[in-house]
C-alpha cells in the first residue's frame, strides 16, 4: 500500500491546487494506471531504438526505467507542464521547433 | 457531373455569407441553413469521381521535358475525398439541427463560422494546390477560434484567444516551408511537385528541401494538435458548446489527414519524414490518454482522449504501407464518428444537470437511460472493442505494425485501447452507475430530441463500419494505392 499512499497524498494535494473537491477512490486508481501506463509506454517506445543500435536501446532502456521510477509519481509533473498557461504552451511550441529543425539538421544526413 | 466537385466548397460558403448577411431575419436563416446543411451530405454523394480545374485551365504539356503542368488551382475527387465530406457533411447538418432546435432565436454569424469551416475542411481534402491548401487552413483556424469564442461556456474566448497566438506562430512557419518549396520546385500544384522531386529536377536531399519538411510539419502539428499543441487542443474542445466540439474535433481529424496526406507525396522519399510522424504519433497517444486518465472534468477527458486517437492515425500513415495507411484513414474516418457521439452525448448531460466534474455526478442511468447505452457503445467503439468500428481499424492498425517488423507499436496500440477502456469506464461508473448525490440537481429531465437523433444516427454508423468495414477499406486502399504507387 505504500505506492497507494504516496499517490494518494499527491493527488490530493494536487486537488487542492487544480480542482478543489473530495480526493475519491477513482481519483487515485486512476492516477496509478495514468503512472503505471506512462512508463511501460515510455519504455516501449524507447524499444523501437533498436532499429538503429542494440547497445544504445540496452542502454536507454535502463536510464529511462531507473529515471522514470525513482520520480514517481510522474503525473503530476506532467499535469502542470502540460496546464493551460499560454508561457507553458508557447515555450513546449518553441522547444518542438528547436527539435525538429535539429533533428533535420543531423538526421538529413541518414537520407 | 464534375461540375458538383468545386460546389461542395462554393455551396457551404456562400451559405455562411448569405446567414451572415441575413442574420435578422431569424426565420428565413433557420430555414436557409436547414436545407444547406441537408444537401451538405448529398452533393459528395451524387457526384462523379474526376478532376476539376478552376478556371477552365487544363494540364499544359511541355513539349522540351515532355512533362504536364497543371496551370489552375486542381481538385482531385475520388472515394476517399467522397467517403469523409459526406460524413463531414453530415456531421454538419446533425450539429446545425441541433443548434437549430436548441435556441429558439439563432445566430447568423455563428451558422456563418459553422458553414465556412466545413466550406474549408472539404477544399483542404479536395485541393491538389499547396498554397491553396494553406489559405484554407487559415480559414479553417480563424472559424474554430470563432465557434469556441462564441459558446456560453467560462473562459471560451481566453481559450480561443491562446489557440489564435499559437495559430500565429504554427501558420507562419508553415507558410514559410510552402515558400521554401515553391521556391525549390517553382510550383504550387502538388502533382507537378510529386513530378519534380521523382524526376531528379529537385534534390530531395537538399537542405532547403529538407527544412521545408521541418516547416510544414510544425505547422502540420498545429493543424492536428499533436504535442505540443495538444494542450491547447483538448482546451478548445472543453469550452466549446459540446455540438460544436464535435464539430471542431471532426475539422481536426479532416485537416490533420488533408496536409498528412499532401505531405506524405511530397516527402516520403525522405525516410526521416516517416519516423518524425511515428514518433509525434507515440507521443499523442502516451500523452493523451494518460492525461485523460486524470481528468475530472469529462469535456476535457474526451478532449486529451481524441487527441490520444490522433496518434493512431498518424501511426498508419507514418508505417507507411498501403495496408497501414489505409487503417490510419479508416481509423480517422471512425474517430470523427465515435468522438462526435461522444460529444454531443456528454453535452446531453451537462444539459441536465449543468455539471461537468464527474466526481459530482452519478446515479444518471435512471433519468437518462437512452443516452448512456448509446453513451456506452461509443465509448465502447473507440476503446476498440469488438464488433464496432474502433475495434477494426485498430486491428488493422495493430496487424500493419506488426506487418511492417514493429510489435513494440502494436503493444503500445493495444496498450493505449486498454487505458482508453480504463478511462471510459471509470467515468461511465462516476456519471451513470454510482449511487447519485444528494446535492445534484438534475435539471430537467429530458434530453433535447435532436440530441438523441443525432447520437442514433452516429450510433448507426459505428456499428454498421463496425460490421461492413470493406464498404470502407476497399474504396480507401485502392485509393491509397493509387497514391504511394
Amino acid at each position: 500500500m505504500k505506492l497507494y499512499d504516496q499517490i494518494f497524498n499527491v493527488v490530493k494535494t494536487f486537488k487542492k491546487l487544480f480542482s478543489p473537491g473530495p480526493v475519491t477512490n477513482a481519483d487515485v486508481s486512476g492516477s496509478i494506471t495514468s503512472e503505471i501506463f506512462l512508463i511501460v509506454s515510455l519504455l516501449m517506445s524507447a524499444l523501437l531504438l533498436r532499429h538503429l543500435s542494440i547497445l544504445l536501446t540496452g542502454l536507454v532502456l535502463l536510464i529511462l526505467a531507473v529515471v522514470l521510477i525513482t520520480n514517481i509519481p510522474l503525473i503530476p509533473k506532467f499535469k502542470i507542464e502540460q496546464e493551460d498557461s499560454l508561457e507553458k504552451m508557447l515555450f513546449y511550441a518553441i522547444v518542438t521547433l528547436g527539435i525538429i529543425v535539429a533533428f533535420m539538421y543531423w538526421g538529413g544526413n541518414f537520407v | 457531373m464534375n461540375e458538383l466537385i468545386p460546389l461542395m466548397v462554393i455551396v457551404p460558403m456562400i451559405a455562411a455569407l448569405l446567414l451572415s448577411a441575413f442574420s435578422k431575419f431569424d426565420k428565413v436563416i433557420k430555414v436557409l441553413a436547414f436545407v444547406v446543411a441537408f444537401c451538405l451530405p448529398i452533393i459528395p454523394l451524387v457526384s462523379n469521381y474526376g478532376l476539376h480545374y478552376f478556371g477552365g485551365y487544363q494540364p499544359v504539356l511541355e513539349p522540351i521535358t515532355n512533362m504536364t503542368y497543371h496551370p489552375a488551382i486542381t481538385y482531385s475527387f475520388n472515394f476517399m475525398q467522397q467517403i469523409f465530406i459526406a460524413i463531414i457533411g453530415l456531421l454538419t447538418f446533425l450539429v446545425i439541427f441541433i443548434y437549430l432546435t436548441k435556441y429558439k432565436k439563432v445566430s447568423g454569424p455563428y451558422l456563418f463560422l459553422v458553414f465556412m469551416g466545413t466550406a474549408a475542411v472539404t477544399a483542404l481534402i479536395l485541393t491538389d494546390d499547396i498554397f491553396n491548401m494553406f489559405v484554407f487552413f487559415e480559414i479553417l483556424a480563424l472559424a474554430q477560434v470563432g465557434i469556441v469564442a462564441a459558446s456560453s461556456i467560462d473562459y471560451s474566448y481566453e481559450m480561443a484567444l491562446k489557440y489564435m497566438i499559437l495559430g500565429s506562430i504554427g501558420s507562419p512557419i508553415m507558410l514559410l516551408g510552402i515558400g521554401f518549396l515553391l521556391a525549390l520546385t517553382g510550383s504550387v500544384n502538388i502533382t507537378d511537385i510529386v513530378l519534380a522531386i521523382r524526376s531528379g529536377i529537385v534534390n530531395f536531399k537538399s537542405p532547403v528541401f529538407l527544412i521545408s519538411l521541418g516547416l510544414i510539419f510544425f505547422g502540420w502539428l498545429y493543424a492536428s494538435g499533436l504535442p505540443p499543441f495538444h494542450t491547447i487542443k483538448s482546451g478548445i474542445y472543453s469550452k466549446a458548446e459540446p455540438h460544436g466540439a464535435a464539430l471542431l474535433q471532426s475539422f481536426t481529424v479532416i485537416s490533420m489527414i488533408s496536409i498528412v496526406l499532401i505531405l506524405f507525396r511530397v516527402y516520403s522519399v525522405l525516410p526521416i519524414f516517416e519516423v518524425l510522424i511515428v514518433l509525434f504519433s507515440v507521443l499523442a497517444m502516451i500523452l493523451g490518454v494518460s492525461l485523460a486518465l486524470t481528468q475530472t472534468d469529462f469535456r476535457r477527458m474526451i478532449g486529451f482522449l481524441a487527441v490520444g486517437e490522433l496518434g493512431f492515425i498518424g501511426l498508419g500513415i507514418g508505417l507507411g504501407t498501403q495496408f497501414s495507411i489505409t487503417a490510419g484513414l479508416f481509423q480517422a474516418l471512425n474517430e470523427i464518428v465515435i468522438t462526435a457521439l461522444l460529444f454531443i452525448g456528454f453535452g446531453a448531460i451537462v444539459n441536465a444537470t449543468n455539471e461537468v466534474d464527474t466526481r459530482k455526478l452519478g446515479g444518471l442511468l435512471a433519468y437518462h437511460p437512452k443516452v448512456s447505452i448509446m453513451l456506452l457503445i461509443g465509448g465502447l467503439a473507440m476503446a476498440g472493442v469488438p464488433p464496432l468500428s474502433g475495434f477494426q481499424s485498430k486491428l488493422m492498425l495493430v496487424q500493419a505494425s506488426l506487418s511492417c517488423g514493429y510489435p513494440e507499436l502494436s503493444i503500445l496500440a493495444i496498450m493505449v485501447s486498454i487505458a482508453t477502456f480504463v478511462v471510459f469506464v471509470k467515468t461511465f461508473y462516476s456519471m451513470f452507475l454510482r449511487p447519485k448525490p444528494h446535492d445534484l440537481d438534475v435539471v430537467t429531465k429530458d434530453v433535447p430530441r435532436a440530441m438523441i437523433f443525432a447520437m442514433a444516427v452516429l450510433l448507426i454508423i459505428v456499428i454498421a463500419f463496425g460490421l461492413f468495414p470493406d464498404v470502407v477499406t476497399n474504396g480507401i486502399s485502392q485509393y491509397v494505392g493509387g497514391m504511394i504507387h
